[in-house]
């Protein structure tokens, strides 16, 4: 589903923010990414989502190759990839339910079945009763779940979350990450970039370590770690 | 928090419905966030309005004068005449001979015969010397003979003239249609005028609308960055800002036509004025309903194709 083959990406100030990762994470696999900050995991999903393009290797997700994705389908391959940022990026003019509501939206679902898939992903994470309230009236951890609901709303096959449990107690970190494994039991494939090492070792997946931009470990479950 | 574990997700759907009426009603929703943004600044948007009709005012109006002196013209072209003056003294039986034998060619359609003594009544009326021709004593005025030719166009009517020239009796042939000549060239450099005007207008317009659309997709850079990282096309984003562009152009149209309306109803009673002096009824036409469906249909064709010039090159450039 995901594949990075020999993916380096160097900023214009010269600065190498990847170098050389290669790994594949396969369809209904879920991952993690761990490192500091500055080790490059935002980069990476930056390459998955096609902001930033390689400047060495091959990265193919969803079956398209980024290094050569035409600008025209790039938002084709977006709406394919449900991702949860770490800013949340809300639209603050709209309603959470018109939030969440939004990648129906662009790809054009009737308003009944938009409005019934919208309710199903705020069930999921639990804001069902707050789905006419703004974003700016909720707090950081209702703000994450938005973007969370917004991201599995189109029924993505790849899942990218930057930082999901940033604002959230463990309580609901567990929540969110079941929302997740229950995607995953459907064969989505899901990258979650976090900090949060209680809870990658809590929940024992496939991790990723970054340094510096290389890949310097790829620790599998039931490896010893 | 999913307490409903029978609606498990399925991967990625293919249910998307794309029938001819949800694209409509997609295109009616878009509309109206869009008049919703525009009415939620009416200072700023009724000046946008307000400039976009005084631009089209001026070629509406100048281009309409120009349709008429057109119509005028077109009424007077089948009248050319030539004015042909006899000598001083010659006895009315044989200027009615002259009369009679142009008459018979082929290339004069009409003659009409005006004595001396016509032609001072005439001169009396007309100037309201009335007093001053009878207290004369001697007629200061030529007979003459107003010819109408076959062919109005100007030259074979001043070929003719040169003929004319050739009688014996006659000592000035004057050709009547010189000025409408004079009139015709105007015409035609009022509509120059009117047409550079226009391509002036029309790229201004496109400067106006275009700016008004980048300020409006600069205060929305934010939320557009996310459409973008969600997956919605440049279209997608850029359809609320065409629904602005042909509002404001509509908008503009129909303050034109308004604008217009007040100019003309004041021109048109003073115009009535004068032509009472004359005795004459002539009121500016060609401003009706079409003129006024044209001038708004204008006004939001520029307005659209403004706004998708600009907001395409500004929706390009904003990357997230």
């Amino acid at each position: 589903m995901i594949k990075f083959d020999g993916v380096s990406k160097r900023y214009l100030g010269g600065e190498e923010a990847l170098s050389n990762i290669s790994f594949e994470i396969a369809k209904g696999e879920m991952a993690f990414i761990t490192g500091h900050s500055g080790a490059g995991k935002s980069t990476l999903l930056k390459l998955i989502l096609a902001i930033e393009k390689p400047s060495a290797g091959q990265l193919i997700a969803n079956g398209v190759n980024i290094s050569r994705i035409k600008a025209r389908h790039i938002p084709k391959h977006r709406q394919k990839i449900g991702t949860v940022f770490q800013d949340h990026q809300l639209l603050s003019d709209r309603s959470v339910f018109h939030n969440v509501a939004l990648p129906l939206e662009i790809c054009g679902y009737q308003p009944l079945e938009a409005a019934r898939r919208v309710r199903a992903a705020l069930d999921k994470v639990g804001l069902l009763n707050k789905e006419r309230s703004f974003p700016e009236s909720l707090s950081g951890g209702e703000q994450q779940r938005v973007g969370i609901a917004r991201a599995v709303v189109n029924r993505p096959s790849i899942i990218l979350a930057d930082e999901p449990t940033g604002n959230l107690d463990p309580e609901l970190s567990g929540e969110v990450m079941k929302v997740f494994e229950q995607f995953k039991s459907v064969g989505v494939c899901i990258l979650v970039a976090s900090h949060d090492t209680g809870l990658i070792q809590r929940l024992s997946y496939r991790t990723l370590v970054l340094d510096e931009g290389r890949l310097a470990e790829d620790r599998r479950p039931g490896a010893n770690s | 928090m999913s307490r409903r574990q029978q609606t498990r997700p399925r991967a990625s759907s293919t249910h998307k419905p794309s029938s001819l009426s949800r694209w409509a009603q997609e295109h009616r929703s878009v509309a109206k966030t869009s008049l919703w943004r525009i009415l939620k600044t009416p200072a700023s948007s009724l000046m946008t309005s307000f400039v976009i009709a005084v631009s089209l005012l001026l070629p509406a109006l100048l281009l309409g004068l120009n349709s008429n002196l057109a119509v005028v013209l077109s009424g007077f072209q089948n009248s050319a005449q030539i004015t042909v003056y006899l000598e001083q003294g010659l006895p009315e039986s044989s200027a009615i001979v002259v009369s009679d034998n142009l008459l018979t060619r082929a290339d004069i359609i009409n003659t009409r015969y005006i004595s001396a003594e016509q032609a001072l009544r005439d001169f009396g009326t007309a100037s309201g010397l009335g007093q001053l021709s009878e207290e004369l004593t001697e007629n200061p005025l030529p007979a003459a003979i107003v010819i109408t030719p076959q062919d109005p166009t100007p030259e074979s009517v001043e070929a003719l003239a040169q003929q004319l020239e050739e009688i014996p009796e006659a000592t000035l042939v004057q050709v009547d249609s010189r000025w409408l000549q004079r009139l015709q060239a105007i015409s035609d450099l009022v509509s120059i005028i009117g047409q550079i005007l226009t391509l002036i207008v029309v790229l201004g317009l496109f400067f106006i609308v275009g700016n008004t659309i980048k300020l409006a997709i600069e205060n929305r850079k934010d939320e557009i960055r996310v459409i973008k990282l969600v997956g919605g096309s440049n279209l997608f984003i850029a359809r609320p800002f065409l629904y602005a562009g042909l509002f404001f152009g509509l908008a503009g149209g129909i303050c034109a036509s308004g604008l217009q309306a007040v100019v003309l109803l004041t021109f048109n009673s003073s115009l009535a004025e004068l032509m009472l002096l004359y005795e004459s009824s002539f009121e500016l036409a060609g401003f009706g309903i079409i003129n006024v469906l044209l001038l708004i249909f204008a006004g939001a064709v520029i307005g659209w194709s403004a706004a998708f010039l600009a907001s395409f090159r500004h929706i390009r450039a904003i990357n997230p």
